[in-house]
């Protein structure tokens, strides 16, 4: 992990109405950093999450990503940028083959015109038989090999996740916010996800991630913001977290004490 | 070896033209025209899922504008030609900015709209478009000293087809038709994938429409005639219809069903008259309920290896 941060959150706040969803919310993604973002049901991380990705706007506040303000965008240029996500209900394009929906997520790098295609330029197909290798290579990665020409539809719950991660690597992200990617996977299927993660981070990737499962997350996460009524409470290492009297009191509660033995030493 | 094929397709196409005659001739001719028409809104409603009726408008633009400007204005033919695709482009360009803004039914009640304004226009265009009657009297002027005449033009609206799906597959089976489909499937996850929504719906309206014109263009030469009721909205929901039965979002779906639901009245009508149009509509009810993917969709069962 290298330290210039490369999301940069500062003085976030989100109203709706009166609801405060979240507030003043400050923290830094560092490139090749894996960062949780946890905290209670209603605490604002899925808000977050949509504030960074461009679904909603900020009340107030800034998030640069790279040194340049994205709040505000379209969410289709802050995905141009390089920030991919997957998202907390798997979201396939139906009646799309396993192959087109990953061939989706690197739309951002094709740089083919309609005018170029419409005339059959050559760079087109090279482009193309590109993005298609990439593709093959990243099923490969997720796993899910066996499927390629798979309607999606046909896939189960598991493996519909691992095609979330899949697409959003398609566009050789700089970020990717995964939203609670360890949702509904049986306990092999986490333990693969965690290395795919870690590797995910270790080609330079920050990754941005709302979880729940805290066996899962803990040891995983390098750095954890925690949320509570939409305002940062605590940060810093898995360890220093589940030591945290406010966090205890707030969230984890008895889950603390089972698992500061689990806990790294990251 | 494709290349073989399109070149073998096309001389067909072409040798039929020169092998029919009389009525015959007419009922081929229009029958290009439609399969023209339902590939680019095949491409619109079937691939990118965009509700919108106003290809026989588009189709009527580039008709009325290739006569006005070049029989009307006495603008070379070349000029004129070019004029009337320019307007279609630049017309449906005007028409799907504003309504692709929005999420929904809104181009659909645009595209109406506009359908109902280019009727009004043809009808009170007054000596310019002649009315309610159209106009008439007017030929395909001769270009390089070469007069289209006969079979000749036939061969023209074989080339037309062959050009419009040419380009829609190129266009289909590219990132750009891939991208049409995740937005139709889910517009909000293509666009967190770094797809631009709006400005590829724009893009495939304006794309589609502009085909649309060039085909209206051809037709304008097909009986030398050309009147507001054609270019009306009965005609919008054939193509509809021929596409449904045909099967959505596919090529061949578009050009089976046109083919069908076109020469459909001349075998229905001398039986059944004008209910021919029930049993159309029974047909429609019948594909969606059981045979969504047309009968283009059957056709994939019988041949479970391959896939177009």
């Amino acid at each position: 992990m290298t330290n210039a941060p490369l999301i940069r959150v500062e003085g976030l706040t989100k109203r709706f109405g009166g609801l405060i969803a979240v507030e003043d919310l400050s923290f830094d993604v560092g490139s090749g950093e894996i960062l949780a973002l946890i905290g209670p049901n209603g605490a604002g991380k899925t808000t977050t999450f949509n504030l960074i990705a461009g679904v909603l706007s900020p009340s107030a506040g800034q998030i640069a990503l790279d040194g340049r303000r994205i709040d505000g965008m379209p969410v289709h240029k802050i995905a141009g940028l390089g920030m991919m996500r997957t998202f907390q209900h798997n979201m396939p394009f139906a009646g799309m083959s396993l192959t087109d929906n990953v061939l989706i997520g690197s739309h951002r790098k094709l740089r083919a015109s309609v005018l170029d295609i419409l005339a059959g330029r050559a760079f087109v197909r090279d482009e193309e038989a590109q993005a298609r290798q990439r593709a093959s290579e990243l099923i490969d990665f997720v796993g899910l090999d066996a499927y390629r020409d798979a309607d999606v539809t046909t896939l189960s719950f598991g493996e519909g996740r691992l095609l979330e991660i899949a697409r959003a690597l398609a566009g050789s992200p700089r970020v990717i916010l995964l939203d609670e990617p360890a949702a509904g996977l049986t306990a092999a299927e986490t333990s693969r996800l965690s290395a795919m993660i870690r590797q995910i981070a270790a080609d330079g990737v920050s990754v941005l991630l709302v979880e729940h499962d805290m066996h899962f997350l803990l040891p995983l996460a390098h750095r954890v913001v925690v949320l509570n009524f939409g305002r940062k409470i605590a940060e810093g290492t898995s360890r220093d977290i589940v030591r945290d009297p406010a966090v205890k009191e707030a969230y984890l509660g008895e889950a603390a004490g089972a698992l500061r033995e689990g806990a790294p030493d990251a | 070896m494709r290349a073989l094929l399109w070149l073998a397709s096309i001389i067909a196409a072409s040798a039929l033209a020169f092998a029919l005659g009389g009525y015959a001739t007419d009922v081929y001719r229009k029958m290009l025209v439609w399969i023209a028409l339902a590939l680019s809104y095949n491409f619109l409603f079937g691939v990118a899922g965009q509700i919108a009726f106003s290809q026989f408008a588009f189709a009527g633009v580039g008709a009325y504008g290739v006569v006005i400007l070049s029989y009307k204005l006495g603008l070379p033919f070349g000029v004129a030609l070019v004029g009337a695709i320019a307007l279609c482009a630049l017309l449906a360009f005007i028409v799907a900015v504003p309504s692709t803004r929005l999420e929904g039914f809104y181009l659909a009640l645009a595209t109406l709209a506009f359908a109902q304004l280019f009727l009004v226009v043809v009808n009170e265009g007054g000596e310019l478009t002649g009315g309610t009657g159209g106009i008439a009297g007017y030929k395909l002027p001769e270009v390089f000293g070469i007069a289209l005449r006969g079979p000749w033009y036939t061969v023209v609206l074989v080339l037309l087809v062959a050009l419009t799906l040419h380009l829609l597959l190129r266009l289909e089976r590219s990132s750009f038709g891939r991208a049409c489909r995740a937005i139709k499937a889910n517009p909000a996850v293509a666009a967190a994938m770094g797809i631009d929504v709006r400005r590829t719906k724009v893009i495939t309206f304006t794309l589609t429409s502009t085909l649309a014109g060039l085909a209206g263009a051809a037709y304008a030469y097909v009986d030398n005639v050309i009147n507001p009721p054609v270019f009306g909205l009965d005609n919008i929901f054939m193509l509809l219809f021929m596409i449904i039965v045909g099967g959505m979002g596919r090529p061949a779906g578009a050009i089976v069903g046109a083919v069908l639901l076109y020469l459909a009245p001349f075998v229905l009508e001398p039986i059944v008259g004008h209910a021919y149009l029930v049993l159309f509509g029974v047909l429609v009810v019948l594909a969606i309920l059981f045979q969504p993917q047309g009968l283009i969709g059957l056709v994939d069962r019988l041949r479970p290896e391959r896939r177009a």
